[in-house]
C-alpha cells in the first residue's frame, strides 16, 4: 500500500513517497523516507518487501558511490545508474531469494541537460517514462496524469499536478498513508520540497 | 648468479628489480615501432610491419591494429600471440560494461582493467608476464580523444604523442620536436609517416611496411566515433601526400 | 494470470516478400491490465539487414537484447563482418537452450536478408530455442492467435516492399486491436537489399 510517484517535467523530476511504514494492520512510523540518494543527481525511491527494500537501495547506493570514488568523482549518468539497478534486479529475480523491490529512479543528466524518470520493477523491467507509479497508487493516479500532463510543464506545474494526484489518493486509498515526502531532482542536485 | 632472481617472475632481485618484467619490456623494444598522435580532430595510430615475405598469405586484415569497441582501437608492440589474449579480454570487458550500464566504457576504465590483468602476472607466480605494450586510441564523453600506452608491468599513461617498440626513444625525440597542440588529423597523419620514415630501417616506405588507423568523429551523427583501419591505397596516397618520398629522393641525389 | 509470457503483453510479426522482409511489433508495455509505457519497442537490429523481435516477459526481452548485442558485437570484431540472419537464428537457439531448465520467458522471431545474396530469411522460436522455419510469416506474443488469423487471410507470396508494408501493418494492427495486452502504437521495419525503412504507426490508444 506504499505510494511512490514520479513526474518528469521540463527541467526536473519530482518524486513523492508516502511517509507511513506499515506492517500488517499497524502503522509503525509516520516519518519513513522511502528514498536514497545514489549520487548528486540520482535518487532512488522504492517499495516492496520490508527489509529487502532498504537493503537493496543501500546496496546499489554503495556501489554507485564506489564507482564515483574509483573514477575521480565522476558520476554515473541516470541511464547508467538505472541500467545498473535493472541489471541487479534482473540477476536477482533468477536467484534463490530474489529482492522484492520496485523502484523509481529520478535523475538529471548534467551532460545532456535532461531530467529522467526510470520505472523499474522487481523483475527487472525498466522503462523511461514522463510519469509513473508503483502499486495501487498507479491505478488511481495514471488516469489523472494522462489527462493533465503536458510536455512543457515546469517544477511548479508538476507540483500542482502532484497535489491533484495526492488529493485523489487521500480520497480513494483505504488507509491513511500519513502524507508524502516530496523531492525534486534538477541541475542543482536533489532537494526536498514542502507541499503547502 | 643472476639466474637466482630472474627465473621467477615474482621475485625481487637484491637491487629491487623484477627481471622478468624488464626482459619482457626488452623484447618489446625490439618489436616493430608503433606511434600514436593525438589531435583535436582525432587520433592516429601507425605501426611498422616487420619482415614481409612475398609468400606470406595474409587475409588482408591488420596484424598489429585491433578494434576494441565502437570507441577504441589499439596498436600492439611485442608478441602478437600474447596481445590477442589481452585484446579479447579488453573486448569482452568493453561489452560487459555496455551490458550493465548501457553506455560505452570510458577509455581509462577499460585500460585499467586490462592493466590489472597484466599486473597480476608480475605478482602471482608460475607464469611469465605478457610480452606486449599497447597504444590505445579512444574517445569518450569525459575527456574526448585520448591516447594511452601500457606495458608488461601493468603501468599505463596518457600522452599527446608517443611511441612504443623499436627505436621508440628516437621516435619520441622527433615527436617532441614536431608536435604542436593545434594539429589537424591530416597533419597528425603526415607527422606519423614522417617520424616512421626516419625511425624505420627500410630505405623507402610503402603500404607493405605500414599499418595505419585513425579515430575521428562523424560529421553526420553527433557523438558517433569513426574508426578506420586504412587500406593499402589510402596509406600509399598518404605517404605520397606527406612528401617523405620526395625528401628521400633528393637526399639520395 | 501469473503466466510470465503475458504479464507485460506485446506482439510481433515477420513476413517475407519479394527480395525483402518486414518485421513489426506493437509498443505497449504493461503490468497485468495496467498500461505502463507506450514506447517499448520489441524489434532490435543486429548488423545492417538482420533483426530480432522479442515478445514475452519484458525483463527477459531487455536481458536478451543486451546479451545478443554483447554476442553479435564480439562476433563482428572476430569475423570482421556482420552476423547473417541464419547465424543469428542459431545463436538465439543455443543461447535459449542454455537455460533449458529455467528458461527466458520470451518468444523470439528473427528476420533478415543475407548480406551477400540478399536472400530473405525468417524464423521463430519457442522459449527454449527450438527453431520454427517458415517461408511466409512468423507470429509471436499475446496476440499470436489473432496474428495467425490475420496473416493467413492477408498474406500472399512475392509482395513488393510497399505492399508488404501494407500487409504486415494491417495484420498487426487488426490483430492487436483484439488483444487487451497488445497495441498502444506499432513499429514496422521494411528491409530491402539497399535500405532499411522504419515506420512508426499511430494506432488506437486504448
Amino acid at each position: 500500500m506504499d505510494i511512490i510517484l514520479g513526474i518528469r517535467v521540463q527541467d526536473a523530476t519530482i518524486i513523492a513517497t508516502s511517509k507511513a511504514a506499515t506492517r500488517g494492520i499497524s502503522i509503525l512510523k509516520d516519518t519513513d523516507d522511502k528514498t536514497r540518494e545514489l549520487n548528486a543527481h540520482n535518487l532512488i525511491a522504492y517499495t516492496g518487501e520490508a527489509g529487502d527494500t532498504v537493503q537493496f537501495a543501500e546496496y546499489v547506493q554503495a556501489n554507485i558511490q564506489l564507482y564515483s570514488m574509483r573514477e575521480n568523482d565522476i558520476e554515473l549518468s541516470p541511464l547508467a545508474t538505472a541500467s545498473f539497478v535493472r541489471n541487479q534486479l534482473a540477476t536477482s529475480i533468477r536467484s534463490r531469494k530474489p529482492y522484492q523491490v520496485n523502484c523509481l529512479i529520478a535523475g538529471y543528466d548534467t551532460k545532456k541537460d535532461q531530467p529522467t524518470l526510470n520505472w523499474i520493477d522487481y523483475l527487472g523491467t525498466q522503462v523511461e517514462l514522463p510519469y509513473g507509479a508503483h502499486g495501487y497508487a498507479g491505478f488511481y493516479t495514471t488516469s489523472l496524469l494522462d489527462k493533465h500532463y503536458r510536455k512543457d510543464m515546469v517544477v511548479d506545474d508538476g507540483l500542482k499536478l502532484l497535489k491533484l494526484c495526492l488529493k485523489e489518493l487521500e480520497t480513494r486509498m483505504p488507509i491513511d498513508f500519513k502524507g508524502v515526502y516530496v523531492k525534486v531532482v534538477d541541475k542543482d542536485g536533489i532537494r526536498s520540497v514542502e507541499l503547502d | 648468479m643472476s639466474r637466482r632472481y630472474d627465473s621467477r617472475t615474482t621475485i625481487f632481485s637484491p637491487e629491487g628489480r623484477l627481471y622478468q618484467v624488464e626482459y619482457a619490456q626488452e623484447a618489446i623494444s625490439m618489436a616493430g615501432t608503433a606511434i600514436g598522435i593525438l589531435s583535436s580532430e582525432g587520433v592516429v595510430l601507425a605501426c611498422e610491419k616487420k619482415v614481409t615475405s612475398k609468400l606470406l598469405d595474409n587475409d588482408g586484415s591488420a596484424e598489429k591494429l585491433y578494434i576494441i569497441n565502437d570507441n577504441m582501437i589499439c596498436a600492439v608492440a611485442g608478441m602478437t600471440a600474447d596481445a590477442s589474449i589481452l585484446v579479447n579480454n579488453a573486448r569482452i570487458n568493453a561489452q560487459s560494461y555496455l551490458k550493465t550500464y548501457n553506455e560505452q566504457i570510458p577509455c581509462e576504465i577499460l585500460i585499467k582493467r586490462v592493466c590489472d590483468v597484466k599486473q597480476g602476472y608480475t605478482q602471482h607466480g608460475g607464469l611469465r608476464p605478457f610480452g606486449v605494450s599497447f597504444l590505445y586510441a579512444g574517445y569518450d564523453d569525459r575527456y574526448q580523444f585520448q591516447l594511452f600506452t601500457s606495458n608488461p608491468s601493468g603501468n599505463y599513461s596518457g600522452w599527446k604523442a608517443t611511441s612504443i617498440g623499436a627505436n621508440n626513444s628516437a621516435a619520441q625525440t622527433l615527436l617532441k620536436k614536431d608536435y604542436k597542440d593545434d594539429l589537424t588529423l591530416k597533419e597528425a597523419c603526415e607527422l606519423a609517416i614522417k617520424v616512421l620514415s626516419k625511425t624505420m630501417d627500410a630505405s623507402n616506405i610503402n603500404s607493405e611496411k605500414l599499418e595505419f588507423a585513425t579515430l575521428s568523429l562523424s560529421k553526420v551523427e553527433e557523438g558517433k566515433v569513426i574508426h578506420k583501419i586504412w587500406n593499402d591505397t589510402d596509406v600509399n596516397a598518404l605517404i605520397q601526400d606527406s612528401g617523405v618520398l620526395n625528401d628521400k629522393s633528393t637526399e639520395d641525389d | 494470470m501469473s503466466d510470465p509470457f503475458s504479464i507485460n503483453g506485446g506482439s510481433a510479426v515477420a513476413m517475407v516478400g519479394k527480395d525483402c522482409i518486414a518485421i513489426a511489433s506493437d509498443l505497449r508495455l504493461g503490468n497485468q491490465s495496467l498500461g505502463v509505457s507506450n514506447n517499448f519497442e520489441k524489434i532490435f537490429g543486429f548488423g545492417d539487414k538482420c533483426f530480432l523481435g522479442l515478445t514475452g516477459l519484458a525483463t527477459d526481452v531487455l536481458t536478451l537484447k543486451e546479451t545478443f548485442r554483447f554476442k553479435t558485437n564480439l562476433y563482428k570484431l572476430r569475423e570482421e563482418r556482420s552476423i547473417e540472419p541464419e547465424t543469428l537464428a542459431n545463436l538465439v537457439s543455443s543461447t535459449l537452450y542454455e537455460r533449458r531448465f529455467g528458461p527466458y520467458f520470451v518468444s523470439p522471431i528473427v528476420a533478415g536478408l543475407g548480406h551477400k545474396d540478399n536472400k530473405p530469411f525468417i524464423c521463430g522460436f519457442d522459449s527454449i530455442g527450438c527453431i520454427d522455419f517458415a517461408k511466409d510469416f512468423i507470429v509471436s506474443g499475446t496476440a499470436s492467435d489473432q496474428l495467425y488469423g490475420m496473416c493467413e487471410s492477408l498474406y500472399e507470396p512475392d509482395l513488393e516492399p510497399e505492399q508488404l508494408f501494407e500487409t504486415i501493418s494491417q495484420a498487426l494492427l487488426n490483430a492487436v486491436d483484439r488483444d487487451a495486452l497488445s497495441g498502444w502504437g506499432a513499429v514496422v521495419y521494411i528491409v530491402t537489399k539497399d535500405k532499411v525503412v522504419k515506420r512508426v504507426l499511430k494506432t488506437r490508444q486504448d
